[in-house]
């Protein structure tokens, strides 16, 4: 999505040098509408050839058309490339980063049937004025909205729209010889000269000579006012910044890979239960588009044991600290079993489907004996945490009890404690002392209705709630408090429950996404792209070699660079200096007047009073004689 | 393993000793903004500030001589124009450097304690509410004492630095503090060290790159004399340019950190969880503050945008940060729940 340089920058300075140098008013950078790019604008109006390109294609940035801003007259193509260029222009997907950051809040916000189909029923329930109307505007599905996927589709085009143009310019950038040095290079914004008695030829084979050797793609010339060397480096900086929006448009690929070929699913077990990966194996089955019950891979799964640890002192106390899942799985029918200890960031792995461990919970195991004495259930009922003391809720159906069906629907404590004359509540998380409190329901379950019932609650309405009353113990209410191994008796003769144990159940899930490999490794290439976009600096180095008439050679070397604060001052100076050792520097012919100045000037800087300049003169070289060669701070005059 | 008990003891005496270093860097900070004078030299770079818009070809140029002969001509913004605090005053001077002393102090305790808290539970200290914070100022502190180090003139950044530090110190201290334990078992996994230290480094600096973004907004303003009042304090920070280039380079610089972090996430969800992606609130909070942050980077390249307008996307990008850290944790349920209070 750049348009400008993007994530590069160009100083309001630095346009400035270039536009300067090359006689270009700066104005016509701030005429140039949407694009930051500078450079770009002298680029375009490039009144001397000498400047305009020395600071142009330093970007690869497209043109930037806020004259296309006005809608034009409404040919269809006209208007056509018209909604094309404002689609890929930097200011729609400055918008469309917006739109998208905002659109994405209500996501975290409401409940998201993707996340917790549940949450989504419990707020309808409780805010059933204006749920509907949330439901319509698709804030309970944000993420899967029309909308939402508008926004990121626009933002998609227009990525793709800028990154295309942009790579074939950049391409061509890399392909093409760095551009012609200015005329006045002393306008740029870093400059260091020297004279030499040494032949151009030499001074500019050694120049070039530095710059190769400093990776710079160097190019050189000559030209009226003499001979030069160009070069240029980071354009990295581009590459970075191409492979960074591409490697976006990889990410948005491995989500839609997932999407079609993917699935996922979830199943609860209970101890020394298990499951296959089937249809039916599942409580829960996501499928993409591409896969078929014939995809799943044909592994089964069971529970052998679950045991969790708690925090039993301090303030975090009742805080989990091991959750461990001892399962045995087969890969295949006939493959071997294999036992493994499945925890919440260790997975177990069959054929590329992963079996994480979610969730887990206690299950109740109950007997419950109809009427006539007969065993009409016995097993084990998953209930559902609900706080941080594992209290979990729950129902127990037994439709099939004669006379009349029976229905339990209640609390399990895991380690419940009772203060008199007040509510038992559970005091630790694991099951230390369970204790199991339930009200008790005769008559038609309704579970033949047309409605899916949820397995932890019981739909009482065509139910009588049962007398269950303890005399021993009147703080419970109307509710059976049953610890391991105590029955009840219900009234009516309607039979007995007896509460035999707590065993734990563990929530699997199996997922399955091909496009895992493909985000990864567009997430590392943008990093790095990102890295390399806003780490290199892409920079010029001219230099130049300019005959002085008294038989000696003035030779400068200047830099310029389009990211911010990357202006190569040390390069130049180093370059300079390295040339100046490498050839012979002439004596200069400069007054000792001229010397003594400039140390002054340096004192006055020295004690933190920089001399304003006297005279806006146009700066010029301060030429140190060879013999007199020592350190001079820098000074804050402008010669 | 054990909680080391002792351990855990430095480790909070030491958090104390360097919420007391800190106060007293604050106040030598205050001080010396308090004797600064402002100086010919603030008033100089003031205009240098207003100019800093200007073509630099009609900026002074700086003229250098080398010991080879060789002259050099600089036409960018030099960092040694910019005011500093103190200005010429000598005893704002001293209490200037006496700061930085109490914060360097400061953040050798504040560094102790968070490692002896890893140390006691045999594990990286970031793994709470509590814990992360303290490592989160310690990162902002890092990230303002290496600007330090590497020369850069940034002790203007001392005095809401150290305040933001020890706020979010003291707030840890107090109301967020938690016992060195062992970790949840969502968190058995070494991608806590990389995700979380990715996410606090990044936080830390952000915070940085906040502080000087305000500055930023409050000194354009007063150079175009909108803020009559403030203006003398704004004389000692430096220009307009210099405090956007700041803030822009240490988001540029972290903004990668932080796309790492994002990214690493993702990783860890997908080998905990089954997704990489699954919009948790803390998911969409941190891909809210990456889009802003890219708006930003975005921003500031386009004409028009630069200037006031990105900086205002980077306050907004903290705030998102912020609220990602406080509202996530403590109002949104959602899979990064264990970060307990």
């Amino acid at each position: 999505m750049d348009r400008g340089e993007s994530v590069t920058e160009q100083t309001d300075e630095q346009v400035g040098t270039a536009a300067e140098a090359g006689g270009v008013n700066s104005g016509a950078v701030d005429g140039d509408g949407a694009s930051s790019d500078g450079a770009i604008a002298v680029e375009a109006s490039s009144f001397d050839p000498g400047y305009g390109a020395a600071g142009g294609r330093l970007s690869t940035a497209p043109e930037s058309d806020r004259s296309t801003v006005a809608v034009p007259r409404l040919g269809s193509l006209d208007l056509l490339r018209w909604t094309w260029r404002q689609l890929t222009s930097m200011r729609i997907a400055l918008t469309l980063l917006f739109l998208l950051s905002v659109a994405a809040i209500p996501g975290s916000l409401l409940p998201q049937r993707e996340i917790d189909p549940s949450k989504v029923l419990q707020f309808s329930a409780a805010h059933k004025s204006w749920a509907p109307i949330l439901d319509k505007l698709q804030l309970f599905d944000v993420f899967e909205s029309v909308w939402f996927g508008a926004i990121y589709c626009l933002l998609f085009v227009s990525l793709i729209g800028c990154i295309l143009p942009r790579s074939l310019a950049h391409f061509r950038a890399m392909r093409a010889a760095p551009p012609a040095a200015p005329r006045n290079l002393k306008r740029l914004p870093v400059h260091a000269s020297f004279r030499t008695d040494a032949p151009a030829d030499e001074a500019l084979a050694a120049a070039g000579e530095r710059l190769n050797g400093r990776r710079f793609r160097t190019t050189s010339g000559t030209d009226a006012t003499g001979a030069w060397v160009s070069a240029e480096k980071g354009y990295l900086r581009e590459t970075g910044n191409l492979i960074f929006h591409l490697a976006l448009i990889g990410i948005l690929v491995a989500v839609a890979v997932g999407h079609f070929w993917g699935f996922k699913g979830a199943r609860l077990v209970t101890e020394g239960t298990g499951f296959c990966d089937t249809l039916a194996g599942y409580d829960s089955l996501t499928m993409g588009q591409a896969v078929g019950a014939a995809d799943l891979p044909p592994f089964c799964v069971q529970l052998d044991k679950f045991s969790a640890s708690y925090q039993d002192s301090g303030d975090q106390f009742g805080q989990p600290r091991t959750f461990d899942a001892y399962v045995t799985y087969t890969a295949t029918p006939t493959s071997r079993a294999t036992k493994v200890d499945v925890k919440v960031n260790d997975p177990i792995t069959v054929n590329g489907t992963n079996v994480f461990l979610e969730g887990h919970g206690y299950a109740p195991v109950v007997t419950v004996k109809d009427g006539a004495g007969k065993v009409v259930f016995n097993g084990p009922v998953t209930f559902l945490g609900l706080d941080a003391m594992f209290t979990s809720s729950g129902a127990i159906k037994v439709p099939d009890a004669e006379p009349k069906g029976l229905g339990f629907q209640g609390y399990l404590l895991p380690t419940a404690v009772q203060v008199p004359g007040s509510m038992p509540s559970s005091v630790f998380p694991a099951a230390q002392h369970p204790l199991l409190i339930l009200s008790a329901y005769a008559g038609d379950l309704n579970m033949n209705g047309s409605e899916s019932q949820s397995v932890y609650s019981l739909d009482t309405s065509r139910m009588t709630q049962l007398d269950v009353k303890s005399k021993t113990n009147p703080a419970a209410g109307n509710a059976l408090e049953l610890e391991v191994g105590q029955s009840a008796t219900l009234p009516s003769g309607l039979g007995s429950i007896t509460f035999d144990g707590v065993d734990q159940w563990a929530q699997f899930n199996i997922a399955y996404d091909p496009g895992q490999p493909i985000a990864l490794g567009s997430a590392a290439f943008a990093v790095l792209g990102l890295l390399g976009s806003l780490g290199i600096r892409r920079r010029r180095i001219w230099v130049r070699v300019t005959e002085q008439g008294d038989g000696t050679r003035l030779v400068e070397v200047a830099g310029l660079a389009r990211t911010e604060g990357a202006t190569p001052t040390t390069e130049v100076t180093e370059a300079a200096e390295a040339l100046a050792a490498q050839l012979t520097v002439s004596p200069a012919e400069a007054a000792p007047e001229d010397v003594a100045q400039a140390a002054e000037a340096a004192e006055t800087a020295d004690s933190a009073e920089p001399a304003e300049p006297e005279q806006p003169a146009e700066p010029e070289q301060t030429r140190v004689p060879k013999q007199q060669r020592k350190p001079t701070p820098r000074t804050g005059a402008s010669a | 393993m054990s909680i080391n008990e002792n351990f855990a003891h430095y480790s909070n005496l030491f958090i104390a000793l360097a919420l007391v270093a800190y106060a007293v860097a604050f106040f030598a900070y205050c001080a010396e903004w308090a004797f600064g004078s402002s100086s010919r030299l603030g008033a100089k770079a003031s205009a240098v500030g207003r100019l800093s818009a200007a073509p630099a070809a009609e900026r002074e140029a700086t003229v250098s001589v080398g010991s080879s002969g060789v002259s050099v001509l600089t036409r960018t913004a030099q960092d040694d124009e910019e005011p500093t605090v103190a200005g010429e005053s000598l005893r704002a001077e001293v209490v200037g450097r006496f700061a930085v002393m109490a914060t360097v102090l400061g953040f050798g305790f504040h560094a102790a304690g968070v490692l002896f808290r890893g140390l006691s539970a045999h594990r990286v200290p970031w793994a709470n509410m509590y814990e992360f914070s303290c490592a989160a100022a310690l990162a902002m502190a890092l990230a303002y004492l290496a600007l330090l180090a590497t020369g850069k003139k940034v002790r203007w950044l001392g005095l809401p630095v150290s305040f933001i530090v020890l706020l979010t110190l003291g707030v840890a201290y107090t109301v967020l503090y938690t016992d060195a334990e062992e970790l949840v078992p969502a968190l058995h996994s070494y991608w806590l060290y990389i995700h979380v230290t990715a996410a606090v480094i990044s936080t830390g600096a952000f915070g940085v790159a906040t502080v000087a973004t305000v500055l930023y907004l409050l000194k354009a303003n007063a150079e175009e004399g909108r803020l009559p009042r403030l203006s003398g304090v704004l004389e000692r920070v430096p220009s307009s340019g210099a405090l956007d280039r700041t803030a822009y380079r240490v988001i540029a610089f972290i903004f990668p950190l932080w796309t790492f972090a994002v990214i690493a996430g993702a990783i860890w969800a997908e080998k905990a969880w089954g997704r990489y992606w699954g919009w948790d609130p803390k998911e969409t909070w941190s891909f809210i503050v990456w889009v802003i942050y890219a708006a930003y980077l975005h921003a500031r390249a386009t004409h028009g945008w630069k200037g006031r307008a990105a900086a205002w996307i980077a306050l907004a990008a903290f705030v998102c940060v912020m609220f990602n850290y406080f509202g996530v944790n403590t109002l949104l349920t959602g899979k990064h729940s264990y970060a307990g209070l």
